[in-house]
């Protein structure tokens, strides 16, 4: 799986199993070998100790959410281009997105596709699943608990 | 340690120049300047240009651009790039080039050509500068990170919608009355209240504009200073503190630790506190931006933002004049000239040139510049004598 599936423009890192892992239904964190840092998204080098020997580690995927927003004016990589049909609109009707923070204190970003963003409250418990979109793409989407 | 002060200031107009190229508009500026500081171009040691992005006017050293056209080869200049604080950062490497003994009068010029393409490639562009890597992919924007701020905010301080928008009322009520602003026009609550959304909870009048413009000061040592100006704008204290790429790395969501650090380093320079600040621009790259900064430079306590626009207290006549100059919001938000802009505010101010706009007779200003969402941050502080 190509890292590029899920990040959309870089595809070149040293941490791009995450997207393969991610298009199988993980989503994973590393730890440094050295000092036991948890990193989320994950790293290849640690910063607390400057270790570069990782493991691999699935990360708890239910927490609560620490804020959220829902973008109306997408970038242009995300704009709807498609002929209006004559005598017809269409709606954009873009999907909220938000931070959530499992155990550890990893905050795991995700699209929140099946609320109403009125519905959608800080602290809410919700839980972060890997998500595969219709063109392959892969990414990650976040529900209510 | 060397005092370095501001001896002349220029500012181009800000909006969308489609009249102009970036050379262009760096070269009013630095023209208003010189005239200002009543020298020539021959008596400046070094040059420091201030550019965010290559990508909004194609072409890579915009910096060169700048200095060829306005005829600075052979001496010193290069660009500092800080994001959205870029011209904060520009201001400061001025001053070390000063207090370092390599300069003695140095030009700072900070310009951006935005619209030279469309709106929706800035917005990506801007977009860009959060995490590109883990952040981009959701579809964020300034807006978007911003939004998250404010939402983090709303939730645990209660600050509300209506809030937001009084900051928009003021900024705009300021921009009305400066000639150099983009939008030059009141607003009502109610309009910025029903305007559309961008990015939830965030309006289009809680948004800043996308900008073309310069801005351009000219800063000398002491010595040199006194003989240029009769009024020079004294440097009294710099800071800069800096936070994760990521919003959610954070400690905090409802207030800025690069802000916090880098106030914490200015005031102690400056040998003042938040109480002793008479006028200042902050970076209202949204109107949340604005109460996060009331609260982490000091002004109010946290939490306390919403309530301190509310009470008109950062309206000239208030505790603590803030942005009266239209701020990001109605000046305009040229990157690399944002954080020249707010010094020329305060210059204009200590100095007593600020018309319609004036506070009373203020001594010490300080200028607050974010890069990003909050990932760089520059705080100045300034005196007159």
């Amino acid at each position: 799986m190509e890292f590029k599936n899920f990040s959309l423009f870089i595809s070149q890192t040293k941490v791009n199993r995450f997207a393969t892992d991610l298009a199988e239904g993980r989503i994973l964190s590393t730890i440094c070998k050295k000092c036991g840092k948890q990193y989320y998204p994950p790293r290849a080098d640690c910063p607390s100790c400057m270790g570069i020997e990782m493991e691999w580690k699935e990360i708890k995927t239910e927490g609560k959410l620490l804020t959220f927003t829902r973008i109306h004016v997408p970038p242009e990589h995300f704009a709807v281009r498609q002929p209006l049909m004559p005598f017809s609109s269409v709606q954009f009707e873009p999907c909220p997105i938000g931070i959530l923070e499992v155990e550890g204190g990893l905050p795991v970003m995700g699209w929140i596709p099946k609320m109403d963003i009125k519905k959608i409250r800080v602290g809410m418990r919700m839980k972060a699943s890997p998500f595969t979109l219709p063109d392959g793409k892969i990414t990650i989407v976040l529900e209510a608990i | 340690m060397k005092k370095v002060g501001i001896v002349g200031i220029g500012h181009g107009k800000f909006g969308v120049r489609s009249d102009a190229s970036i050379r262009e508009l760096a070269f009013e500026a630095v023209k208003g300047c010189l005239e200002d500081a009543a020298i020539s171009l021959s008596e400046v040691d070094s040059m420091v240009t201030g550019v965010a992005g290559d990508e909004f006017s194609f072409g890579i050293q915009p910096s060169a651009q700048v200095h060829d056209y306005i005829g600075f080869h052979p001496k010193p200049n290069y660009r500092v790039e800080a994001a959205c604080a870029t011209g904060s950062a520009a201001l400061r490497t001025g001053w070390m080039n000063i207090v370092s003994g390599l300069a003695d009068v140095v030009l700072v010029v900070g310009v951006e050509k935005m619209t030279e393409v469309p709106t929706s490639i800035a917005t990506e562009i801007m977009g860009r500068a959060g995490d590109a890597i883990w952040e981009y992919p959701f579809g964020t924007t300034f807006p978007g990170y911003y939004a998250m701020i404010a939402n983090a905010h709303m939730a645990e301080y209660g600050t509300t919608e209506e809030q937001l928008a009084m900051v928009s009322v003021k900024n705009h009520y300021y921009g009305s009355l400066n000639p150099y602003a983009q939008m030059q026009k009141e607003i009502t609550l109610e309009r910025a209240l029903t305007s559309f959304t961008v990015a939830y909870p965030l309006k289009l009048y809680d948004c800043s504009l996308i900008t073309d413009g310069a801005a351009a000061v000219l800063l000398a040592s002491e010595e040199r200073a006194k003989a240029i100006s009769k009024k020079p704008i004294w440097i009294a204290g710099l800071g800069c503190g800096t936070d994760s790429m990521r919003l959610g790395d954070r400690r905090s969501l409802t207030s800025l630790q690069a802000t916090r650090e880098a106030a914490k380093a200015a005031y102690k320079m400056a040998g003042v506190g938040p109480s002793d600040i008479d006028i200042a621009t902050v970076h209202d790259c949204f109107t949340i931006a604005e109460i996060v900064a009331y609260e982490d430079l000091g002004f109010c306590e946290r939490g306390e933002g919403g309530k301190l626009i509310e009470a008109k207290e950062t309206y000239v006549g208030g505790r603590i004049p803030v942005n009266v100059d239209g701020g990001l919001k109605s000046k305009g938000h040229p990157l690399g000239a944002t954080g020249i802009s707010m010094a020329i505010e305060i210059a204009k101010q200590l100095r007593g040139e600020a018309g319609p706009r004036q506070v009373k007779d203020p001594e010490i200003g300080l200028t607050h510049n974010v890069g990003g969402s909050g990932q760089v941050s520059f705080i100045h502080i300034f005196r007159r004598d």
